[in-house]
This record gives C-alpha cells, structure tokens and sequence, in this order.
C-alpha cells in the first residue's frame, strides 16, 4: 500500500480526498488540516456575511474511508523531500511515497500606517476563514460605518453583505474599474449604478495611507488624495497570497504558487503534486474553486490509475467568475477586461443607467468568452452556453437579449401570416382551416370554432382567431358579414376577458 | 437544480428541522453533499437564474405546513426518471420533499407522474419483472410464501427476478435468450428505445403472440394476433398517484368472438396443464389479487369490487378487517425503523455538452404509441403528422425553416419529421414526440442505455445531428 501524505484540508482537499475515496483507491492516507474544524466551504462565507447562510450550512460532506486520517489542528511544517519526509507542527516526521500540497492561500495584507502588525487595532479585518467570518458579522454589529479595501470579487461581496449590517458602506479602489481583472469601464459603470441603488459608495482611483483610531479601536481612515473617512471596521480584500512557505524553503519553484505541470498536477519533484490555490498550473491560478475542484478529480484518477477524462465528454471550463450577493454579475472566458485576438469577434450592448451590460466574444461558432452585469436570464442563459460549448446563433447579437415569450410567428398580421402556420395549438387550427371554414359559409368565431374546434382548447388563441375572422370579413367583397356577427364577436372578446379575469 | 433549491431550503432555514430530526436518518450527509449547489454555481450549469431558484425554493417552502401553507406537493414526470441518472434525480427531488417536510402532511408529499392509464395499479400487482402483488419484491421470502399459499403452490415454484424491460427485448430472439414472447397491449416496435433493433428482434422470434385491439406496429409483426377487450368494454379497477383505488365499469359490450386476457389467459393456463384453475371474472380475480396483496406494502384485502362500488374514497393500503389509508405516512415509513431514509446524492463534475440534444415526450392529443389516437379523426386530424420542435436561432444555424422535413440522427438510426420552430425550447435541444412508427418514430434514434438502478431507458437525453431531408413525412 503507497503512503500519500497531503498537506490541507480545505475545500480542493476535502475534494481531492472524497474523489479518492469514492474511486477505490489502495492508498494509506494521512491529512494534516492546519484549521481545527471540519473542511468547510470558503465560497460561502461571503453568504455568512449576507444572513444567507448559516455556519452548519457550509459543511462539506465528510468521508468515511478508514484507510484515510485526517489530524486537525496540525499541519507540515517542513519537507525533506531527498528522504521523503514531512515534519508536522507537532514535531513528528511522516514519510510518504507521494505527498499533495493543497496548503491554499492566506489574505494579503497591506501594510497602513497606524497599523502595528504585532498589536492591530480592533476593527481590522480580512475574509479568508470561518472565524473571519464570525469576527467581522460580531464587528459589523457594532459598527455605524464600514470600509472595504479592495473592489475585487470578494470586496464587492462583503460590501453587499455589510450593507445590510451597517449604516454606511464605502469600498475604496486603486484603479479605475471595480473588479479590474473580470469589467471594462461602461460595465463597471453599469454596476455602480446598482451598487449605489444598494447604498455602497464607492471610491475609485484611491488607496488607504493611514488608519486612524482611538483607543486602540478603528476609528477612521486617510486616503490617498488626503481625505478622511470614517470607519469603525475596515476589511481588507486585496487579493491572497499562496501558502508555499514549506514547499519554498524544501526547494521547489514557486511562481507564486507552487509550479506544477498541466497534465500531471506533479511539481518538479515527481513524486510532490499540489492542487488548489496554492498551485501555478501553465494556464495561472484563476483562484476559483471549479478550477482547483477539477484538479482535484484529475488527480484522484491519477493517482487510482482511473481513466483522467469520461469517454464522451469533456469537463466544463473552470473560469467562470459569479458573484453573489444580489449583485448580477457574472463573466469568463475572454472577459471585458480581456483583449481580442484578430479572430474573434466581440458583441457589446451597454445600458449604465439601467445597471446593464452584456458583450460576448465568439470565435467561429463557439462562445470563448461573455461578461454579464445586470443582466438577469440572459446571463444565465450564456454561462450554460458557456460552460457546456453550445454553438452559437448565426447572429451572436442574438445572445444578448432573451428573446420575448411570444410565439414564433404569433405576432404578425393576418395578411403577412402563412397559412400553414397554426393558430390554434390545442386543436391543430391553422391559417388556412379558418380560411376554408369561411370559404365554406362560417362568419364570425362561434361559427368558425364550431367547424374547426379553435378556441375550444386553452382559448389563448381568441384574440389571434376573432382578427383573422375581421380581416376575412374586411377583405370578402362579398361582405356577408352582418354586423351582429361582428358584435357577437365583440361580446365574446369580452366575454373571454372577463374570464380571464376572473380566473386570476 | 434540484440540489441548489435544496441548498437554499437549508441555508435559509426553511428546511423543517423537527421533521429531519424525528422522521428521517441521513440529513446530515445530504445537507453536506447539496452544499455544493449554491445557486451561483448551479446556474451557470442548469442555465436557471439564481435568483429563479431561490424563488423557487421560497414558494415550495411558503406552501408546506411545516411554515403554515396549505400544502406543497412536489410531482416529478418522466423526465426525470427517464435518464441514465434517473434514480439519483427523483432521489433529489425526495430530499427535498422531506427537507420540506412534506411526506405524510396534509395536501402534501412527493409523487411520480407516470405515461401509461394504470401504471400504478400495474406495477403494485406484480406487473414487472422483480415483484409480487402487493408491491413487494419476489425474492422476499416471508413474500413468496405468502403469494406461493393465496396461489396454492410451492413456493420454489414461483420464478426468480426477469430479466427488465430494455434486457428483455435485447435477449429476444438470441441464442440464449426466450423464443416466444406474449405481448399484451403494449407496442415495443414504437416505444422501446433504439427500436429498430427491437424490430429486428422481435422478428427473430419463433412465436410472437399479440394481444391488442388495434393493429398496432408490432402486432404486425406477430404470428398470433389475439383481438382482446378493450378499456370500455371491461370492469375492473385504476389505481392513481395518491394511491387511491378506482372502480372502472363496463361502458360497452366488446364485439361478438372477441375475449378478455382473463379469458385468453385461462384457457393458455389450461392448454399448457395447469393444475391451477384461473378466474376470468374481473371480480374474482381482483379479490384473488386482494388476498395475494394482503400484508404487503400496497394491501388491497379490504376491498372488494362491492365494496369500492359502495365507497369511492379508497386509498391503499386497506388491510382486511381495517381501513383505508388517506394520507400515506401520516405516521412512518415503511422501513424497519419507521423513518424515511436520506440518500446523498451528487451532481457530479459539470462536462461540456452536446451540441444538440432530443429530447422525447408526448402532446396532448396523442397517447403512448399512437396506435390508438391516430385512429381517431379529430386527433389525429389536430396532430397529424410527426414534428421536431426546434428553437429559432438552433434552426437559423442549421438552415431550417419552419415546415422543413428534417432528419435526425444519432448512431442507432435516423427519424423524420417536419420542423416546427418555437421559442418555448432551448436552443440546444430538440423535442420530438414518439407518438408515431416509421420513418417518424423518435426511438430509432434512441439509445437502450439505461438507469443502472431503476433499468430506465435514458429517453429523455440523446445527442443528435440535424439536417433537412428530402421527400415526405411518412
């Protein structure tokens, strides 16, 4: 049996480990989990922030596989990877015969003046575990005013979550566009608006210098361009840094993360693989977690000798970007922040007031990138289309409204309206049935229904019958229509519409 | 989906806590695995707006008892069975249910729509390959003694698990496989998946016998043709989704030379010596079935076709001497322990799909193979012909027009329809409804892959090409 060591606990281990398992595997496994509770889901602490989840919710199913121990509370702390062994926090030496690094990503901090690293004052946060979590919604509480440091994803996210906690929300930003590796200007500017509509401010094109507080709690910060605000809790969302501390110092190459190759996940040490957001694969670290998931099912195969890819299909991009929190925004692929290559094509539709923006980027028949801001179904309708490599319309502008719910073909008029096209669903009625019922000596829907049973069914083709009934009368030169059969027709319009209403 | 709405229900509180914790084992692991789902996530996947699920979630949750509502039935159909994933997405939808709260509360629960007019009644009487009346598995021994005693034989008699549908009809035919087939009022030649080669095993048949009413498909094909009663000239009972008993009466009476399959299956029964005389009163073989029922899951001994001509309001299970079972699960469950049990299940990791899938199903004005309803004017006049139901862009790109005949195809063959163009589908997805043979008959285009728990045919998902065809729709 081959000993694997793995160096985590977090989301992509917790993955990793439940693959493994589920796969059969003849491994004997031991887990160092530097956090003392259970592996829990890192996505959602966001929606801790928000009151849309509670901690028991963010469990991730556990494993009962007994050729797999996980020690809590303990993680390796130095690699001896000549002898094969790791050294845990608590002093003892493990050998392995293959060793995963999932170690993940700490927050980056910035360093503010007022801000003594040994002693911080109270107010300070950042977002990266549970007890984070916990710390600032027991902050918030106290807090009239509230700065977040950073308009990334996760920025927005605790932005949108305090905004429900404290009276004033400000998020203060370095560069011109929130969510600069994701937006272009005209979508950032479609997402201020909602933003502002949910009471956040934000600050653009400024940074932090200074914090200042009062008894050693938060009580305001300096900006660059020398104004002062307010703030009682500050959270620092300026990106995360990747734990490789130990895979650093036992020689392996880090850039930032722990380089590992595309194909095996293995470092340059083949026996060392790392997955998650503690891993540079070729194509970067996206910092999302369907990325290091993925990896995490690739290497569980691997590692079980299971074949890597299912037989017919291909697994889903892992890029796409989706935040939460009541803010519509989602995006991937060659995103508005990204440049185009000559073959491909870009599709914008920009609507700041109304907090919309939709572009999609297609190259040939295939979407290779989309970004979606305020754009409700359409959105949704693209990552689906995304994800699972849809083709695309002939015309991609297509994609970037939902098209209404009306019948193909419904609306029309009776003079343009083939006579082949059905109008009566329920019944199988087309144009030309109600033209031959006339033919025939019908005059008004009563007549024309009871020949050709249209409108007996749901009724929601009424409207589409009694104006192909008028525009028969209105071109019959004959006109045998009386005008009682069209104010019977009138009646019954009235009729339906009652009924309609009644029916609620 | 299923998962993510489930995820909302748990991370809102709306799951109803008291019930998971007094009526089901297994909540734990279940609330776990939906934790993959949050909506964000299960949108980009599912194509439903996150907020769409929430939604969703917020109104099932609003009509359960648990929070005050007057009740949330949550009804699965076909679709959801019919794929190679079936078991593990109605299983989602009961966890859901039971998060709710729902099994066993007023106006509430969770219920299979099925295709066929008495399914249900069918299946509870032993009607499959693996069960016995009264809805219980035919390998169960205390079972098999009890039916073996109502039957008057041993119980080694009674056979072992068949082969399910799908095997069955691949077996036909074969070297190994059975050489004579009775087939009652079904029509295999246009329902089974992948149907060709069903055609072509049928043929390889040495005796088909078929019992019907009308010359369907496969009747055609057949060595005997039995001409039996049909639903209006019969009495007997159905059986629907809630359970409840019905009395069906006779309407007509059948043409003259025409017998019941009670009748037919007498007189078989007794041509091949069995020493076990067979009702061919409706009446007597209900309470024949009653008694073989009694004690199993779906208990009919209580009831009679006397009886349900007096009381219409009868729900299984109805022992002998007690009473009918208006709300199944009021009080447990019918596991050992009384308590509903959990099963986690999983999505699995998100794959690109395929470019076109079909998607199969029926309309309003046919029914099951058609071989009935497109003997009837007015139906088949408001549904004449077959049709594939084609998004307008998905059209566009394949250069379809409205009213074009086209081919689909996939590796077990190709159908043909006219195309009709709606919005109401997605633009990577075809309908096509499978109420016609011949060149327009959607299985031959189906796969007999199947559900490996349930032997469900996946119907529901096939991947396919489309392209305009030449000539008429058959």
């Amino acid at each position: 049996m081959a000993r694997l060591v793995v160096a985590g606990h977090g989301m992509v281990a917790a993955r990793f480990l439940q693959e493994l398992s589920a796969l059969g595997h003849d491994h004997d496994v031991e887990v160092f989990a530097a956090e003392d509770c259970e592996p829990y889901n890192r996505v959602l602490l966001t929606d801790l922030l928000m009151g849309t989840a509670g901690g028991r919710d963010l469990r991730l199913p556990g494993i009962e596989d007994p050729r797999i121990r996980v020690q809590r509370g303990t993680s390796v702390a130095s690699l001896d990877r000549h002898n094969r062994r790791v050294r845990t926090s608590d002093g003892t030496t493990v050998g392995y015969d293959h060793l995963v690094l999932a170690t993940g990503a700490r927050a980056r901090t910035v360093d503010l003046e007022g801000i003594d690293s040994h002693q911080p004052p109270t107010g300070v946060h950042v977002l990266r575990s549970i007890d984070d979590a916990a710390a600032i919604i027991a902050a918030a509480s106290q807090a009239r005013s509230a700065v977040v440091l950073g308009g990334g994803v996760l920025g927005l996210e605790v932005a949108c979550g305090l905004a429900r906690r404290t009276a004033s929300v400000t998020v203060v930003h370095p560069t011109g566009v929130l969510m600069d590796r994701q937006l272009n200007a005209g979508a950032c500017e479609a997402l201020q608006t909602t933003l502002a509509a949910m009471g956040i401010s934000c600050l653009l094109h400024t940074t932090a210098e200074k914090v200042l507080t009062r008894n050693g709690n938060l009580s305001g910060l300096v900006l660059s361009d020398g104004r002062r605000l307010d703030a009682e809790l500050l959270v620092m969302s300026c990106g995360t840094v990747p734990e490789t501390g130990v895979a650093q110092a036992a020689g392996l190459t880090c850039a930032p993360g722990v380089l590992i190759d595309a194909d095996t996940l293995a470092t340059e040490d083949p026996l060392i693989y790392a997955i998650g957001d503690c891993a540079s694969p070729p194509e970067g670290s996206s910092g999302l977690v369907a990325q290091g998931w993925e990896q995490a099912r690739r290497l569980a195969r691997l590692l079980t000798g299971s074949p890597v890819a299912a037989p017919s299909r291909t697994p889903a991009p892992t890029d796409v970007v989706r935040v939460k929190g009541g803010l519509d925004v989602v995006s991937m692929g060659v995103n508005a922040a990204a440049s185009t290559h000559s073959s491909q094509r870009r599709i914008q539709l920009l609507d700041a007031s109304a907090g919309r923006f939709v572009e999609v980027v297609v190259d040939g028949d295939r979407i290779v990138g989309a970004t979606a801001v305020g754009a409700g179904s359409t959105a949704a309708d693209l990552t689906a289309a995304y994800t699972r490599a849809i083709a695309v319309p002939k015309d991609p502008a297509q994609m970037l409204i939902r098209p209404s719910d009306s019948a193909a073909g419904r609306t029309g008029s009776p003079t343009t309206m083939p006579e082949s096209l059905t109008v009566c669903s329920c019944n199988g009625v087309s144009k030309g049935d109600l033209m031959r019922a006339w033919e025939a000596g019908d005059r008004s829907v009563a007549e024309v229904s009871a020949r050709t049973r249209a409108t007996t069914g749901c009724g929601g083709c009424s409207d589409v019958v009694a104006g192909i009934v008028e525009w028969l009368a209105a071109g019959d030169p004959d006109q045998t229509t009386s005008s009682g059969a069209l104010e019977d027709d009138t009646q019954r319009k009235r009729d339906a519409h009652e009924m309609e209403m009644s029916r609620g | 989906m299923l998962l993510s709405i489930l995820q909302v229900v748990f991370s809102l509180g709306l799951a109803d806590e008291h019930y998971l914790r007094t009526r089901t084992t297994g909540a734990d692991a279940v609330r776990a695995a939906a934790g993959y789902w949050w909506p964000e996530r299960a949108e980009g996947l599912c194509g439903v707006p996150a907020d769409e699920i929430r939604r969703a979630a917020a109104i099932l949750a609003a009509g359960s008892p648990a929070h005050g509502g007057h009740g949330t039935v949550i009804l699965t159909g076909r679709g959801v069975e019919q794929g190679i994933r079936g078991t593990d997405t109605v299983t989602a939808a009961i966890n859901l249910a039971l998060a709710l709260g729902l099994p066993g509360q007023p106006n509430s629960g969770y219920g299979p729509i099925t295709g066929q007019g008495n399914g249900q009644g069918g299946r509870e009487h032993g009607q499959k390959c693996d069960q016995l009346p009264g809805y219980r598995s035919i390998e169960d021994p205390a079972a098999r003694e009890h039916v073996a005693g109502v039957w008057g034989v041993d119980p080694s008699a009674l056979p072992g698990p068949g082969l399910p549908a799908v095997e069955l009809l691949s077996a036909i035919g074969t070297d190994q496989g059975p050489r004579a087939l009775l087939i009652h009022g079904s029509n295999p030649a246009v329902s089974a998946p992948d149907s060709q080669a069903v055609v072509e095993r049928l043929r390889a048949l040495e005796l088909l016998v078929v019992c019907d009413f009308v010359p369907s498909e496969t009747s055609q094909l057949a060595h005997v043709v039995l001409p039996v009663t049909q639903w209006a000239e019969e009495e007997g009972t159905v059986t629907s989704v809630e359970g409840r008993i019905l009395r069906r009466r006779q309407a007509v009476d059948p043409p003259p030379g025409v017998r019941s399959e009670l009748e037919i299956l007498a007189d078989l029964a007794g041509r091949l010596g069995s020493q076990v005389a067979f009702d061919t009163s409706a009446d007597a073989v209900f309470d024949e079935l009653a008694r073989a029922s009694a004690g199993g899951r779906a208990d009919y001994s209580g009831l009679s076709h006397a009886l349900l001509d007096e009381e219409s309001a009868q729900f299984w299970p109805v022992p002998a001497n007690g009473v009918s079972t208006p709300r199944l699960f009021a009080e447990r469950f019918a596991t050992t322990d009384g308590r509903a049990r959990m099963v986690a299940v999983d999505a699995g990791n998100p794959t690109t799909g395929p470019d076109i899938s079909l998607v199969t199903g029926r309309v309003l004005q046919h029914y099951q193979t058609g071989a009935q309803t497109r003997r009837v004017t007015v139906l088949d006049k408001a549904v004449p012909e077959p049709y594939v139901q084609v998004h307008p862009t998905l059209a566009q790109r394949l250069n379809i027009a409205e009213g074009d005949i086209v081919d689909v195809r996939s590796p077990r063959g190709t159908a043909r329809a006219r195309a009709r163009l709606s919005v109401n589908i997605r633009p990577d997805t075809l309908f096509m409804p499978f109420h016609w043979g011949g060149s327009g008959c959607v299985n031959r285009v189906t796969e007999d892959v199947c559900d490996p728990v349930s032997g469900m045919p996946a119907f529901k998902l096939t991947d396919v090409t489309v392209t305009p065809a030449l000539g008429q729709v058959c």
